[in-house]
């Protein structure tokens, strides 16, 4: 929608997926008026692909060690972050094709399976439901894994969701709540301006007395113009989709030392994504497709699911995920009254809606139920 | 004649060897080819491996395309039903990189043996440079020579336009060109790297150092209620099935659509024993603009020549000429499609067992978008910007011929002979003198043969589709089943961009990649934006650009 700029509002949210989307939403359902500035279009996220994720990703493991004990803390969060999506898929009367069918993370060997039974027992002491699972029992929960699978960590807790529904849901939610939302418009800076600030956009600028950077990665260099450090780094990922099939795949599943994802939707067809590489020329540009990431995902997949190898890819695409330091960037910035941050971590899309309500419950002045100093926008140098 | 029996759903159908399953059923009086989400029975409608409406399963493999599926042994076949269960498989193949995918380097490719591309390879390949050619069809030829591909006594033989194409394809082999047959490209990255997979479902990466590309075009939509019914085709693809395989689409054909493709179609069905119910073409009579007929003459008489002769065929065989028409609706009657005709503030309706539709082409540009070639929009459809070689904006990406824009089969031949010659002298070859005065003759045949186009185009002048008036009924996606009506909401409620579109309502998402709903949805959204569209408003280019089985990216299990 391109609306015309007001040029004075009461909050300005800085990114329109489901992040910024959700901070304007309940905001407005307090009355307040709010303007969404997004330089993409459509209020969705490029990033999301409709996992919902719980039990700590082995990728991220692998790929950033030092960050675990920060995943760690901010795991408590994550089944949490599930209820809420489907808590606020009650309160939108909507259908988002949410399904709560539990993820399964395979294993290939016994050392792999070790590895499992460790992170298993350290998710279990955070709260987490989940269970290591030899072959057997696997097959009789999924009957369709390769013969290489030789068992499987279940989390009870995750699920999927079809994230184009769940964007235009949110999206009608927050346009029927009075949210201006400016599309196809870039933020060029943000200054102070009195107790307040002025936003520059590529159409005009907007004076606010508060402001949310919700744009991922995007944040990064906002906040370093007012003297704010966020070391938030874009993560370019290839994402693949089939055409559909009879229902196959009920989990969200995922491998123990390899990258993937895969679950199936609603509609029947596959997503095969899991963290392979896109590529991004010049950033903020739109991410391209590699041929590399294609091959050794789809792969991959036919390996873990050898019947999907006659299925059809009809389609890929290129997201990006935001990643900072295994953990959320949430709530108010001490140095700058007015300003707030609300960066999820490394499950985006998951921690989007809660993430947005713990942000939007500290600037309504509300208890938001959860200890957010670790999430302090300031605890960067 | 040598041919098959091969099953389809069980019952036995004769079949000629070499013709497409898509031909074999078709004369089998089958239309009902896919079966949709609403359980809705698809056909043939595009002919040419676009649409994705004839899937099939072949010997138990899913999503086959039945016109680009050679009968070459007994088959059997079945309707390919949305979101089948797949077969269980119990072995594994290990996970596979890119490093595992055969890599050709040639120094020059081509992608698309077309008369254009053909022609590029030939020229190229005169002046040194090493060329491979790949096309997708089981044939070089491309659309416009359509080669026979049966044999036998009853096979009417092929005529001056095979003929033409059967000797430069021979000419293409002599210089040394390598043509490679059945073999699609569906991937192009940054970097001059692409990806192709054969009819046998071996998948390779090339690497050239240079590229032609002439894909060529497919048929724009004709959106009226009933245009997804089986046994409503393009014009193209009643074409292929005569052409390539001798088969009548039909017993009953009306022909609907603008320009001279429709004649020589009703010319080649009457020939081969169909009645043709009419021909209904949008523009008037061709004597309503004299001085454009007298262009075109003066710039190519053969080609006004064989105009002359097609119509001639039809007025003597007594087809009804219905000019100042369009088709506004189809639909199934008891005994056959009932077609609604509108113009000239009248309306008739007409049966058929076959309605053809040629209301015009649509250029196949997502290869040459997906390398980053900057486009032009010419209000009705994206023109590739480029040079009097076919340079394109990216070093070292040739283009010609209809995937850059519309200019039919002579122009596309006259261009590739100087991108072939362009490439060949950036890669560094030597033109000498006789290869410039080939190029000297083909800049003037390009010239003239692009005065005998516009002056085509200024007989054929027909109104343009009415966005505005198509009913809200009328499927606007085909492969997503999703209606006008939808896309107009979603426009109503706020939508300004074809890709937000396509999240909130699936137009778009299907295998076909939305080549028919894109021009559609864009002109429906510059209508209500009142902005003009450009190489971005239509959907951002997503390999693959044909559906790609996950087998034949990752070997076989």
């Amino acid at each position: 929608m391109s609306a015309t700029l007001p040029t004075a509002i009461g909050t300005v949210v800085i990114g329109g997926g489901v992040v910024g989307a959700c901070v304007a939403g309940f905001l407005a359902d307090e009355g307040q008026d709010v303007l969404v500035v997004d330089e993409g279009r459509g209020a969705g996220s490029s990033s999301n692909a409709g996992s919902l994720h719980v039990q700590m990703q082995s990728r991220f493991m692998r790929l950033y060690p030092e960050n675990v004990p920060n995943m760690e803390l901010q795991l408590p969060l994550y089944p949490k972050a599930v209820a809420f999506w489907r808590e606020l898929a009650g309160s939108l009367n909507a259908d988002f094709d949410l399904k709560m069918t539990g993820g399964l993370m395979v294993a290939e060997s016994q050392d792999q399976l070790d590895f499992l039974g460790v992170k298993a027992k350290r998710e279990r002491q955070l709260g987490l439901d989940v269970e290591i699972l030899d072959r057997a029992q696997l097959d009789d929960i999924a009957p369709y894994f390769g013969p290489g699978i030789v068992g499987a960590e279940l989390c009870a807790n995750e699920g999927k969701l079809n994230p184009l529904l769940c964007n235009a849901a949110i999206r009608s939610w927050i346009l029927a709540r009075g949210v201006v939302l400016a599309e196809g418009v870039a933020v060029t800076g943000i200054a102070r301006a009195g107790t307040g600030f002025a936003v520059t956009t590529t159409r005009g600028t907007v004076t606010a007395g508060r402001v949310v950077l919700a744009a991922g990665s995007g944040s990064r260099d906002l906040a370093a113009g007012l003297g704010l450090t966020i070391p938030a780094v874009a993560e370019p990922l290839h994402m693949n989709i089939t055409e559909a099939t009879a229902p196959l795949i009920g989990h969200l599943v995922q491998h123990a030392d390899r990258m993937i994802t895969l679950k199936q939707f609603g509609t029947g067809q596959i997503v095969i994504g899991g963290g392979w590489p896109a590529r991004q020329d010049a950033p903020g540009g739109h991410p391209q497709v590699e041929l590399a990431s294609l091959i050794a995902n789809a792969s991959l997949a036919q390996h873990i699911v050898p019947s999907i190898g006659n299925l059809r890819i009809i389609r890929t695409w290129a997201g990006l995920n935001t990643s900072v330091d295994g953990m959320g960037v949430l709530g108010a910035v001490p140095a700058i009254p007015g300003l707030f941050v609300a960066i999820p971590g490394d499950a985006g899309y998951t921690l989007g809606p809660l993430s947005a309500r713990l942000v939007a419950d500290v600037m309504l002045g509300r208890k938001p139920g959860e200890d957010m100093a670790p999430f302090c926008p300031g605890r960067f140098r | 004649m040598s041919g098959f029996v091969i099953e389809f759903e069980g019952e036995p159908v004769q079949a000629r060897a070499g013709e497409s399953v898509a031909a074999a059923l078709t004369a089998h009086g089958i239309r009902g080819f896919r079966v949709t989400r609403s359980t809705a029975e698809r056909g043939v409608f595009c002919g040419m491996g676009v649409c994705q409406d004839c899937l099939v399963e072949v010997d138990g493999v899913p999503g086959k395309r039945a016109c680009m599926t050679v009968v070459d042994r007994p088959l059997s076949i079945r309707r390919q039903r949305h979101g089948a269960a797949l077969a269980p498989v119990s072995d594994a193949l290990p996970p596979a990189t890119i490093d595992e995918l055969a890599v050709e380097r040639p120094e020059l490719l081509v992608i698309g043996a077309g008369p254009g591309g053909l022609s590029a390879a030939i020229a190229a390949r005169k002046a040194g440079a090493e060329v491979v050619v790949l096309d997708e069809r089981r044939s070089p030829g491309g659309q416009y020579f359509k080669p026979v591909a049966v044999a036998g006594d009853d096979i009417a033989p092929p005529d001056a336009q095979h003929r033409e194409g059967l000797a430069l394809v021979a000419q293409a082999r002599a210089a040394g060109v390598v043509i490679r047959s059945g073999v699609s490209v569906w991937g192009a990255f940054q970097r001059l790297e692409f990806a192709a997979t054969s009819d046998k479902g071996e998948t390779r990466r090339y690497l050239p150092r240079a590229v032609v590309v002439a894909t060529g075009a497919y048929e724009r939509a004709w959106p009226v209620p009933g245009w997804e019914l089986p046994g409503v085709m393009t014009t193209g693809a009643a074409q292929t099935l005569w052409r390539t395989a001798r088969r009548l689409p039909g017993r009953r054909v009306l022909i609907a659509g603008n320009g001279p493709l429709n004649l020589q179609l009703a010319a080649e069905l009457r020939s081969g024993g169909a009645e043709v119910v009419a021909v209904v073409e949008a523009a008037g009579p061709a004597t309503r603009a004299p001085a454009a007929v007298a262009a075109m003459a003066l710039a190519s008489p053969g080609l006004v020549l064989d105009g002359l002769r097609y119509t001639g065929r039809c007025l003597t065989g007594g087809v009804p000429m219905l000019h100042d028409m369009v088709v506004s609706a189809v639909a199934q009657g008891p005994s056959g499609l009932q077609v609604t005709l509108a113009g000239s503030g009248a309306t008739r309706v007409l049966e058929t067992d076959v309605l053809c539709l040629g209301y015009g082409f649509e250029p196949s540009n997502e290869l040459l978008r997906a390398l980053g070639c900057r486009h032009d929009h010419d209000g009705t459809r994206l023109v590739t910007v480029r040079d009097a070689d076919g340079q394109t904006s990216v070093a070292g990406v040739y283009a010609l011929g209809d995937c850059t824009g519309l200019g039919g089969a002579r122009v596309a031949a006259a261009d590739g002979t100087l991108a072939g010659l362009a490439a060949a002298a950036g890669l560094g070859h030597a033109i000498g003198p006789e290869l410039a005065r080939l190029g000297r003759q083909a800049a003037s045949a390009a010239q003239r043969h692009r005065r005998f186009q516009q002056a085509l185009w200024n007989v054929y002048r027909a109104p343009a589709l009415a966005i505005a008036q198509v009913p809200d009924d009328t499927m606007i996606c085909r492969c997503e089943e999703v209606r006008f009506g939808a896309a107009r909401a979603a426009i109503a409620d706020g939508l300004s961009d074809a890709g937000s579109v396509k999240r909130a309502t699936r137009i778009g998402m299907g295998p076909c990649q939305g080549r028919y709903c894109r021009p559609l949805l864009e002109a429906l959204i510059s209508d209500a934006t009142g902005k003009a569209p450009d190489e971005t408003s239509g959907f951002a280019p997503r390999p693959p650009f044909r559906p790609v089985t996950i087998r034949d990216l990752a070997g076989k299990p």
